[in-house]
């Protein structure tokens, strides 16, 4: 369990800590990673099952916003169809930069079992994916673990230099 | 930052007004919070009041019923998972008994059971889930948290079952790959004993609660001849005043052996569908423990026989093919070709914890069907809404989709 | 010689099938063998063309003519008590004999019994819309006019209802393929980034059977990932993956595995 009491004495007095504007702004980013709810079909119930009580998103910054515009990850959880995805290209050119997309399952991935007319053969063919999720359904430990990734991704990158954006094209 | 280019109009169709009757057109979704999935809903508004209402689907087809024209039947079995997400195993056995009534199969007790009770586990598992949403839509983020915490138990249960949390694929045709595994039985007798102090939290949380009650009562009233007009089945019908339950009237497996109630109401609100489904849940209740007892006659009668024994369409038990020379080639070739049922069609219909759930199969004696529908309640759930949103306000079609209980992996297929 | 693939139904084929294989037949029965269904039958029979009957798998199945069929569900629903239409759709013979057949799935909830009505149309014709009768029937007619292209004649809105407005082809007919043909297979890249993309963005790779060995994400492989576009030998060593960086995270603690608890009782 965290350790609630803030123990100020602990290493070397004064709550003050000399860092560079990179790594405070990225202990920003990376600490509150808002997640736009983007559940399209199974992988969203997993998704809203490590929002819940026993996984607990939160713990990680992670909280669900329902708008674009305050998200900075895109979490799309299930399968894509090509009648959805002018929306997904829609709600991601809404988001405001730096943003994240994590791709959660198989579907998202590759199109996965739904080898169909109907769906689109990879997310990544409409908007640029950072972190891809195996599984069908992957675990809510899976997404833990990928959003503990896209937060170690987060920390490597230059925070202060301008951000380039990402396209697909 | 400039946008990225792309061919797409600037969208102005979300809200657009119309200056000569003053009539407002809103468009919800198909990326909403509470839309419960992909549901789009054109809503003509005068002033907060929805004249108009205009579901438009499809934002998840992904062409289930092509697909099982192009699979053998095991082979479908899979995919039937991702129909309803929520309780996997119904679909599962809803196609798997589909299939049996074509090529005549008797499952044997102990497969029975054990389906009986996994049928019972998703049943809670779907109606826990349904809570859960529409209290967090409505606003009670508490049962929310409360709802999933005893869902996970249920998933604890299944995954030491058949190892997957949602897409389960627990029942086969013609019985179940396996037994229960040594902790299913106690495992659920705790969740089972701590179940109806938890249904009492949170009715204790929702019954009396005032916003629960504002939102609930009288609102998306559907009366008896729209419901059995638009096929609403399931806990949609049973709360407009028809007692139509399939596990009673026409009773599959071994629902005739179980002893339980049928909740209805002849109210036909928001808050009657709400009084069911949580009955239903007390219900399930009654039928596991009733399953375990069963369960546990078979060990001791010596029932070990977990699939049905036909060989030309059931594979044999693992020992068999391992030893036997005949069921190795039996199972070669049933994994290969696939099974051919004879010429002929069906159509059976079991209660999913939504409603009727129906599998339509018109065999001509291939190894592929010819052709395939599913009948899924949450298709005409959706469909009520063109007539049943109309009157209503803004606020309360968050809660009549909230407990019209749709699942687009199920509408859309 | 290349093997002969029919273009009428391009749906996959059994690979093998037995020159003396003999299909049987699901067991059908006189539908005098069941009290109900045959009063119910005798009152349709009195008033429109019967010409089949047959209970099969415990269900009455009558074939009746495509124009009788409003009549049909119409006396069924207001005499004979069948109260809902659970479920129409039409299954594609067009290979066989250049027509539809269009079921309608009745059910009577005082009687318990469920009937089939059938019947045939020609290629081309379009049905009868039942939507007065069973509002349910709205939205079947158009998911069938969606999948098959059968229009409904007095259907309020007909209109596709699962595949966008925008779309070309039927996707259920038997001429139609699983993966779908050139439009559909580059619906999404013209419709967001315009025809021009489609060499930046390359077709759909839809080979369920490739493996690819440089496949620079290998997401599969736990532990064995590498970035994107480096070159794989095969032999690496797997790459621990910690949460955190090594030497520690600016004001967050660092994760010890020492102090971690593994619950195992989840319903302590």
């Amino acid at each position: 369990m965290a350790q609630h009491k803030v123990n100020y004495t602990q290493d070397g007095g004064l709550p003050v800590a000399l860092t560079s504007i990179d790594k405070i702004v990225n202990w920003g980013r990376s600490n509150s990673i808002w997640a736009l709810t983007y559940g399209l079909a199974c992988c969203g119930i997993e998704m809203m099952a490590s929002g819940a009580s026993r996984y607990d998103f939160d713990r990680f910054g992670t909280i669900f916003r329902a708008s674009p515009r305050q998200a900075d990850v895109m979490i799309v959880a299930g399968t894509l169809t090509k009648k959805h995805a002018e929306f997904i290209k829609r709600l991601y050119d809404q988001m405001t930069e730096p943003k994240w997309v994590i791709s959660m399952g198989s579907c998202a991935n590759t199109g996965g079992m739904f080898n169909t007319y109907a769906t689109v053969q990879g997310v990544d063919r409409i908007i640029p994916v950072d972190l891809y999720l195996p599984g069908c359904a992957p675990r809510p430990e899976t997404l833990q673990y990928g959003v503990m990734l896209l937060q170690k991704k987060i920390r490597a990158n230059e925070a202060s230099r301008a951000q380039k954006a990402k396209r697909l094209m | 930052m400039a946008q990225i280019k792309n061919r797409l109009t600037p969208f102005f169709e979300n809200i657009t007004f119309d200056r000569e009757d003053n009539e407002m057109i809103l468009n919800f979704g198909p990326q909403h919070p509470s839309a419960h999935g992909q549901l789009r809903l054109m809503l003509h508004l005068q002033q907060e009041q929805i004249t108009k209402a205009h579901p438009d689907v499809g934002y998840l087809h992904r062409g289930m019923e092509k697909m099982a024209e192009n699979m053998i039947y095991n082979e479908f079995m899979p995919t039937t998972d991702r129909m309803d997400y929520i309780a996997s195993s119904s679909n599962n056995y809803g196609f798997a008994l589909a299939v049996e009534k074509l090529v005549g199969l008797d499952v044997p007790r102990r497969a029975q059971v054990i389906r009986m009770m996994l049928l019972e586990i998703n049943r809670l598992m779907s109606h826990l889930f349904w809570l859960a949403t529409t209290a967090l839509d409505i606003g009670a983020m508490t049962v929310f948290l409360f709802a999933f915490r005893e869902r996970e138990y249920l998933m604890d249960i299944i995954e030491g079952y058949c190892g997957a949390r949602l897409t389960h694929a627990a029942i086969r045709i013609g019985g179940v790959p396996l037994d229960i595994q040594d902790s299913f039985i106690s495992q659920l007798r705790i969740f089972l004993d701590k179940l109806p102090q938890n249904i009492k939290d949170y009715e204790d949380l929702l019954d009396t609660n005032r916003i629960w009650l504002m939102r609930m009562e009288e609102v998306g009233t559907i009366p008896t001849e729209m419901a059995l007009s638009w096929g609403c089945t399931g806990p949609m019908l049973r709360a407009s005043g028809v007692k139509w339950d399939i596990r009673k009237e026409e009773p599959y497996e071994l629902y005739d052996e179980v002893e339980f109630d049928v909740p209805w109401s002849d109210k036909g609100d928001n808050f009657a569908r709400y009084r069911i489904y949580m009955e239903e849940m007390r219900e399930s209740a009654k039928i596991l423990y009733q399953t375990i007892d069963m369960y546990q006659k078979c060990v001791k009668d010596g029932q070990t026989e977990l699939m049905a024994h036909s060989p030309k369409y059931i594979s044999a038990p693992k020992l068999d093919i391992m030893t036997q020379n005949y069921s190795l080639m039996q199972h070669f070739v049933l994994v290969t070709q696939g099974m051919r049922p004879p010429v002929g069609e069906v159509y059976v219909a079991t209660e999913s914890p939504k409603g009727e759930l129906g599998f339509y199969i018109n065999s001509q004696g291939g190894p592929y069907p010819y052709r395939l529908k599913m009948r899924a309640p949450s298709f005409w759930h959706t469909g009520i809404l063109t007539d049943l949103l109309p009157g209503h306000y803004i606020p309360d079609v968050v809660s009549i989709i909230g407990t019209t209980n749709i699942v687009f992996g199920e509408v859309d297929r | 010689m290349r093997a002969y693939t029919p273009k009428d139904d391009v749906q996959a084929k059994a690979y093998y099938t037995d020159r003396f294989y003999v299909s049987p037949q699901v067991p059908k029965q006189k539908p005098e063998s069941d009290e109900v269904f045959n009063a119910d039958l005798e009152a349709i029979k009195a008033k429109f063309e019967v010409t089949d009957a047959y209970i099969q798998v415990e269900q009455l199945v009558i074939y009746i003519n495509a124009n009788d069929i409003y009549g049909v569900l119409e006396l069924m629903r207001d005499e004979l008590e069948y109260t809902q239409l659970s479920e129409m759709s039409a299954i594609d013979w067009l290979a066989k004999g250049n027509k539809f057949e269009i079921f309608y799935q009745m059910l009577s909830m005082n009687k318990r019994k469920r009937i089939r009505v059938k019947y045939f149309i020609e290629n081309g014709q379009a049905v009868d819309s039942v939507e007065k009768l069973f509002r349910s029937a709205d939205w079947s007619e158009r998911e069938m006019f969606d999948m098959f292209g059968i229009e409904a004649n007095g259907h309020p809105f007909m209109k596709r209802i699962l595949m966008p407005y925008d779309w070309q082809g039927f996707p259920l007919l038997k001429t139609y393929p699983l993966q779908g043909d050139e439009f559909a297979a580059w619906y999404e890249v013209d419709k967001i980034y315009g025809k021009e993309a489609r060499d930046i963005i390359g077709p759909e790779l839809r080979d369920t059977a490739k493996v690819d060995r440089y496949d620079s994400e290998r997401f599969a492989r736990l532990g064995h990932e590498v970035p994107k576009g480096t070159k794989i030998t095969g032999n690496e060593p797997k790459n621990e993956q910690n949460y955190q960086e090594d030497d520690g995270v600016f004001m967050i603690k660092k994760f010890d595995k020492k102090d971690s608890v593994v619950i195992d009782d989840p319903q302590r």
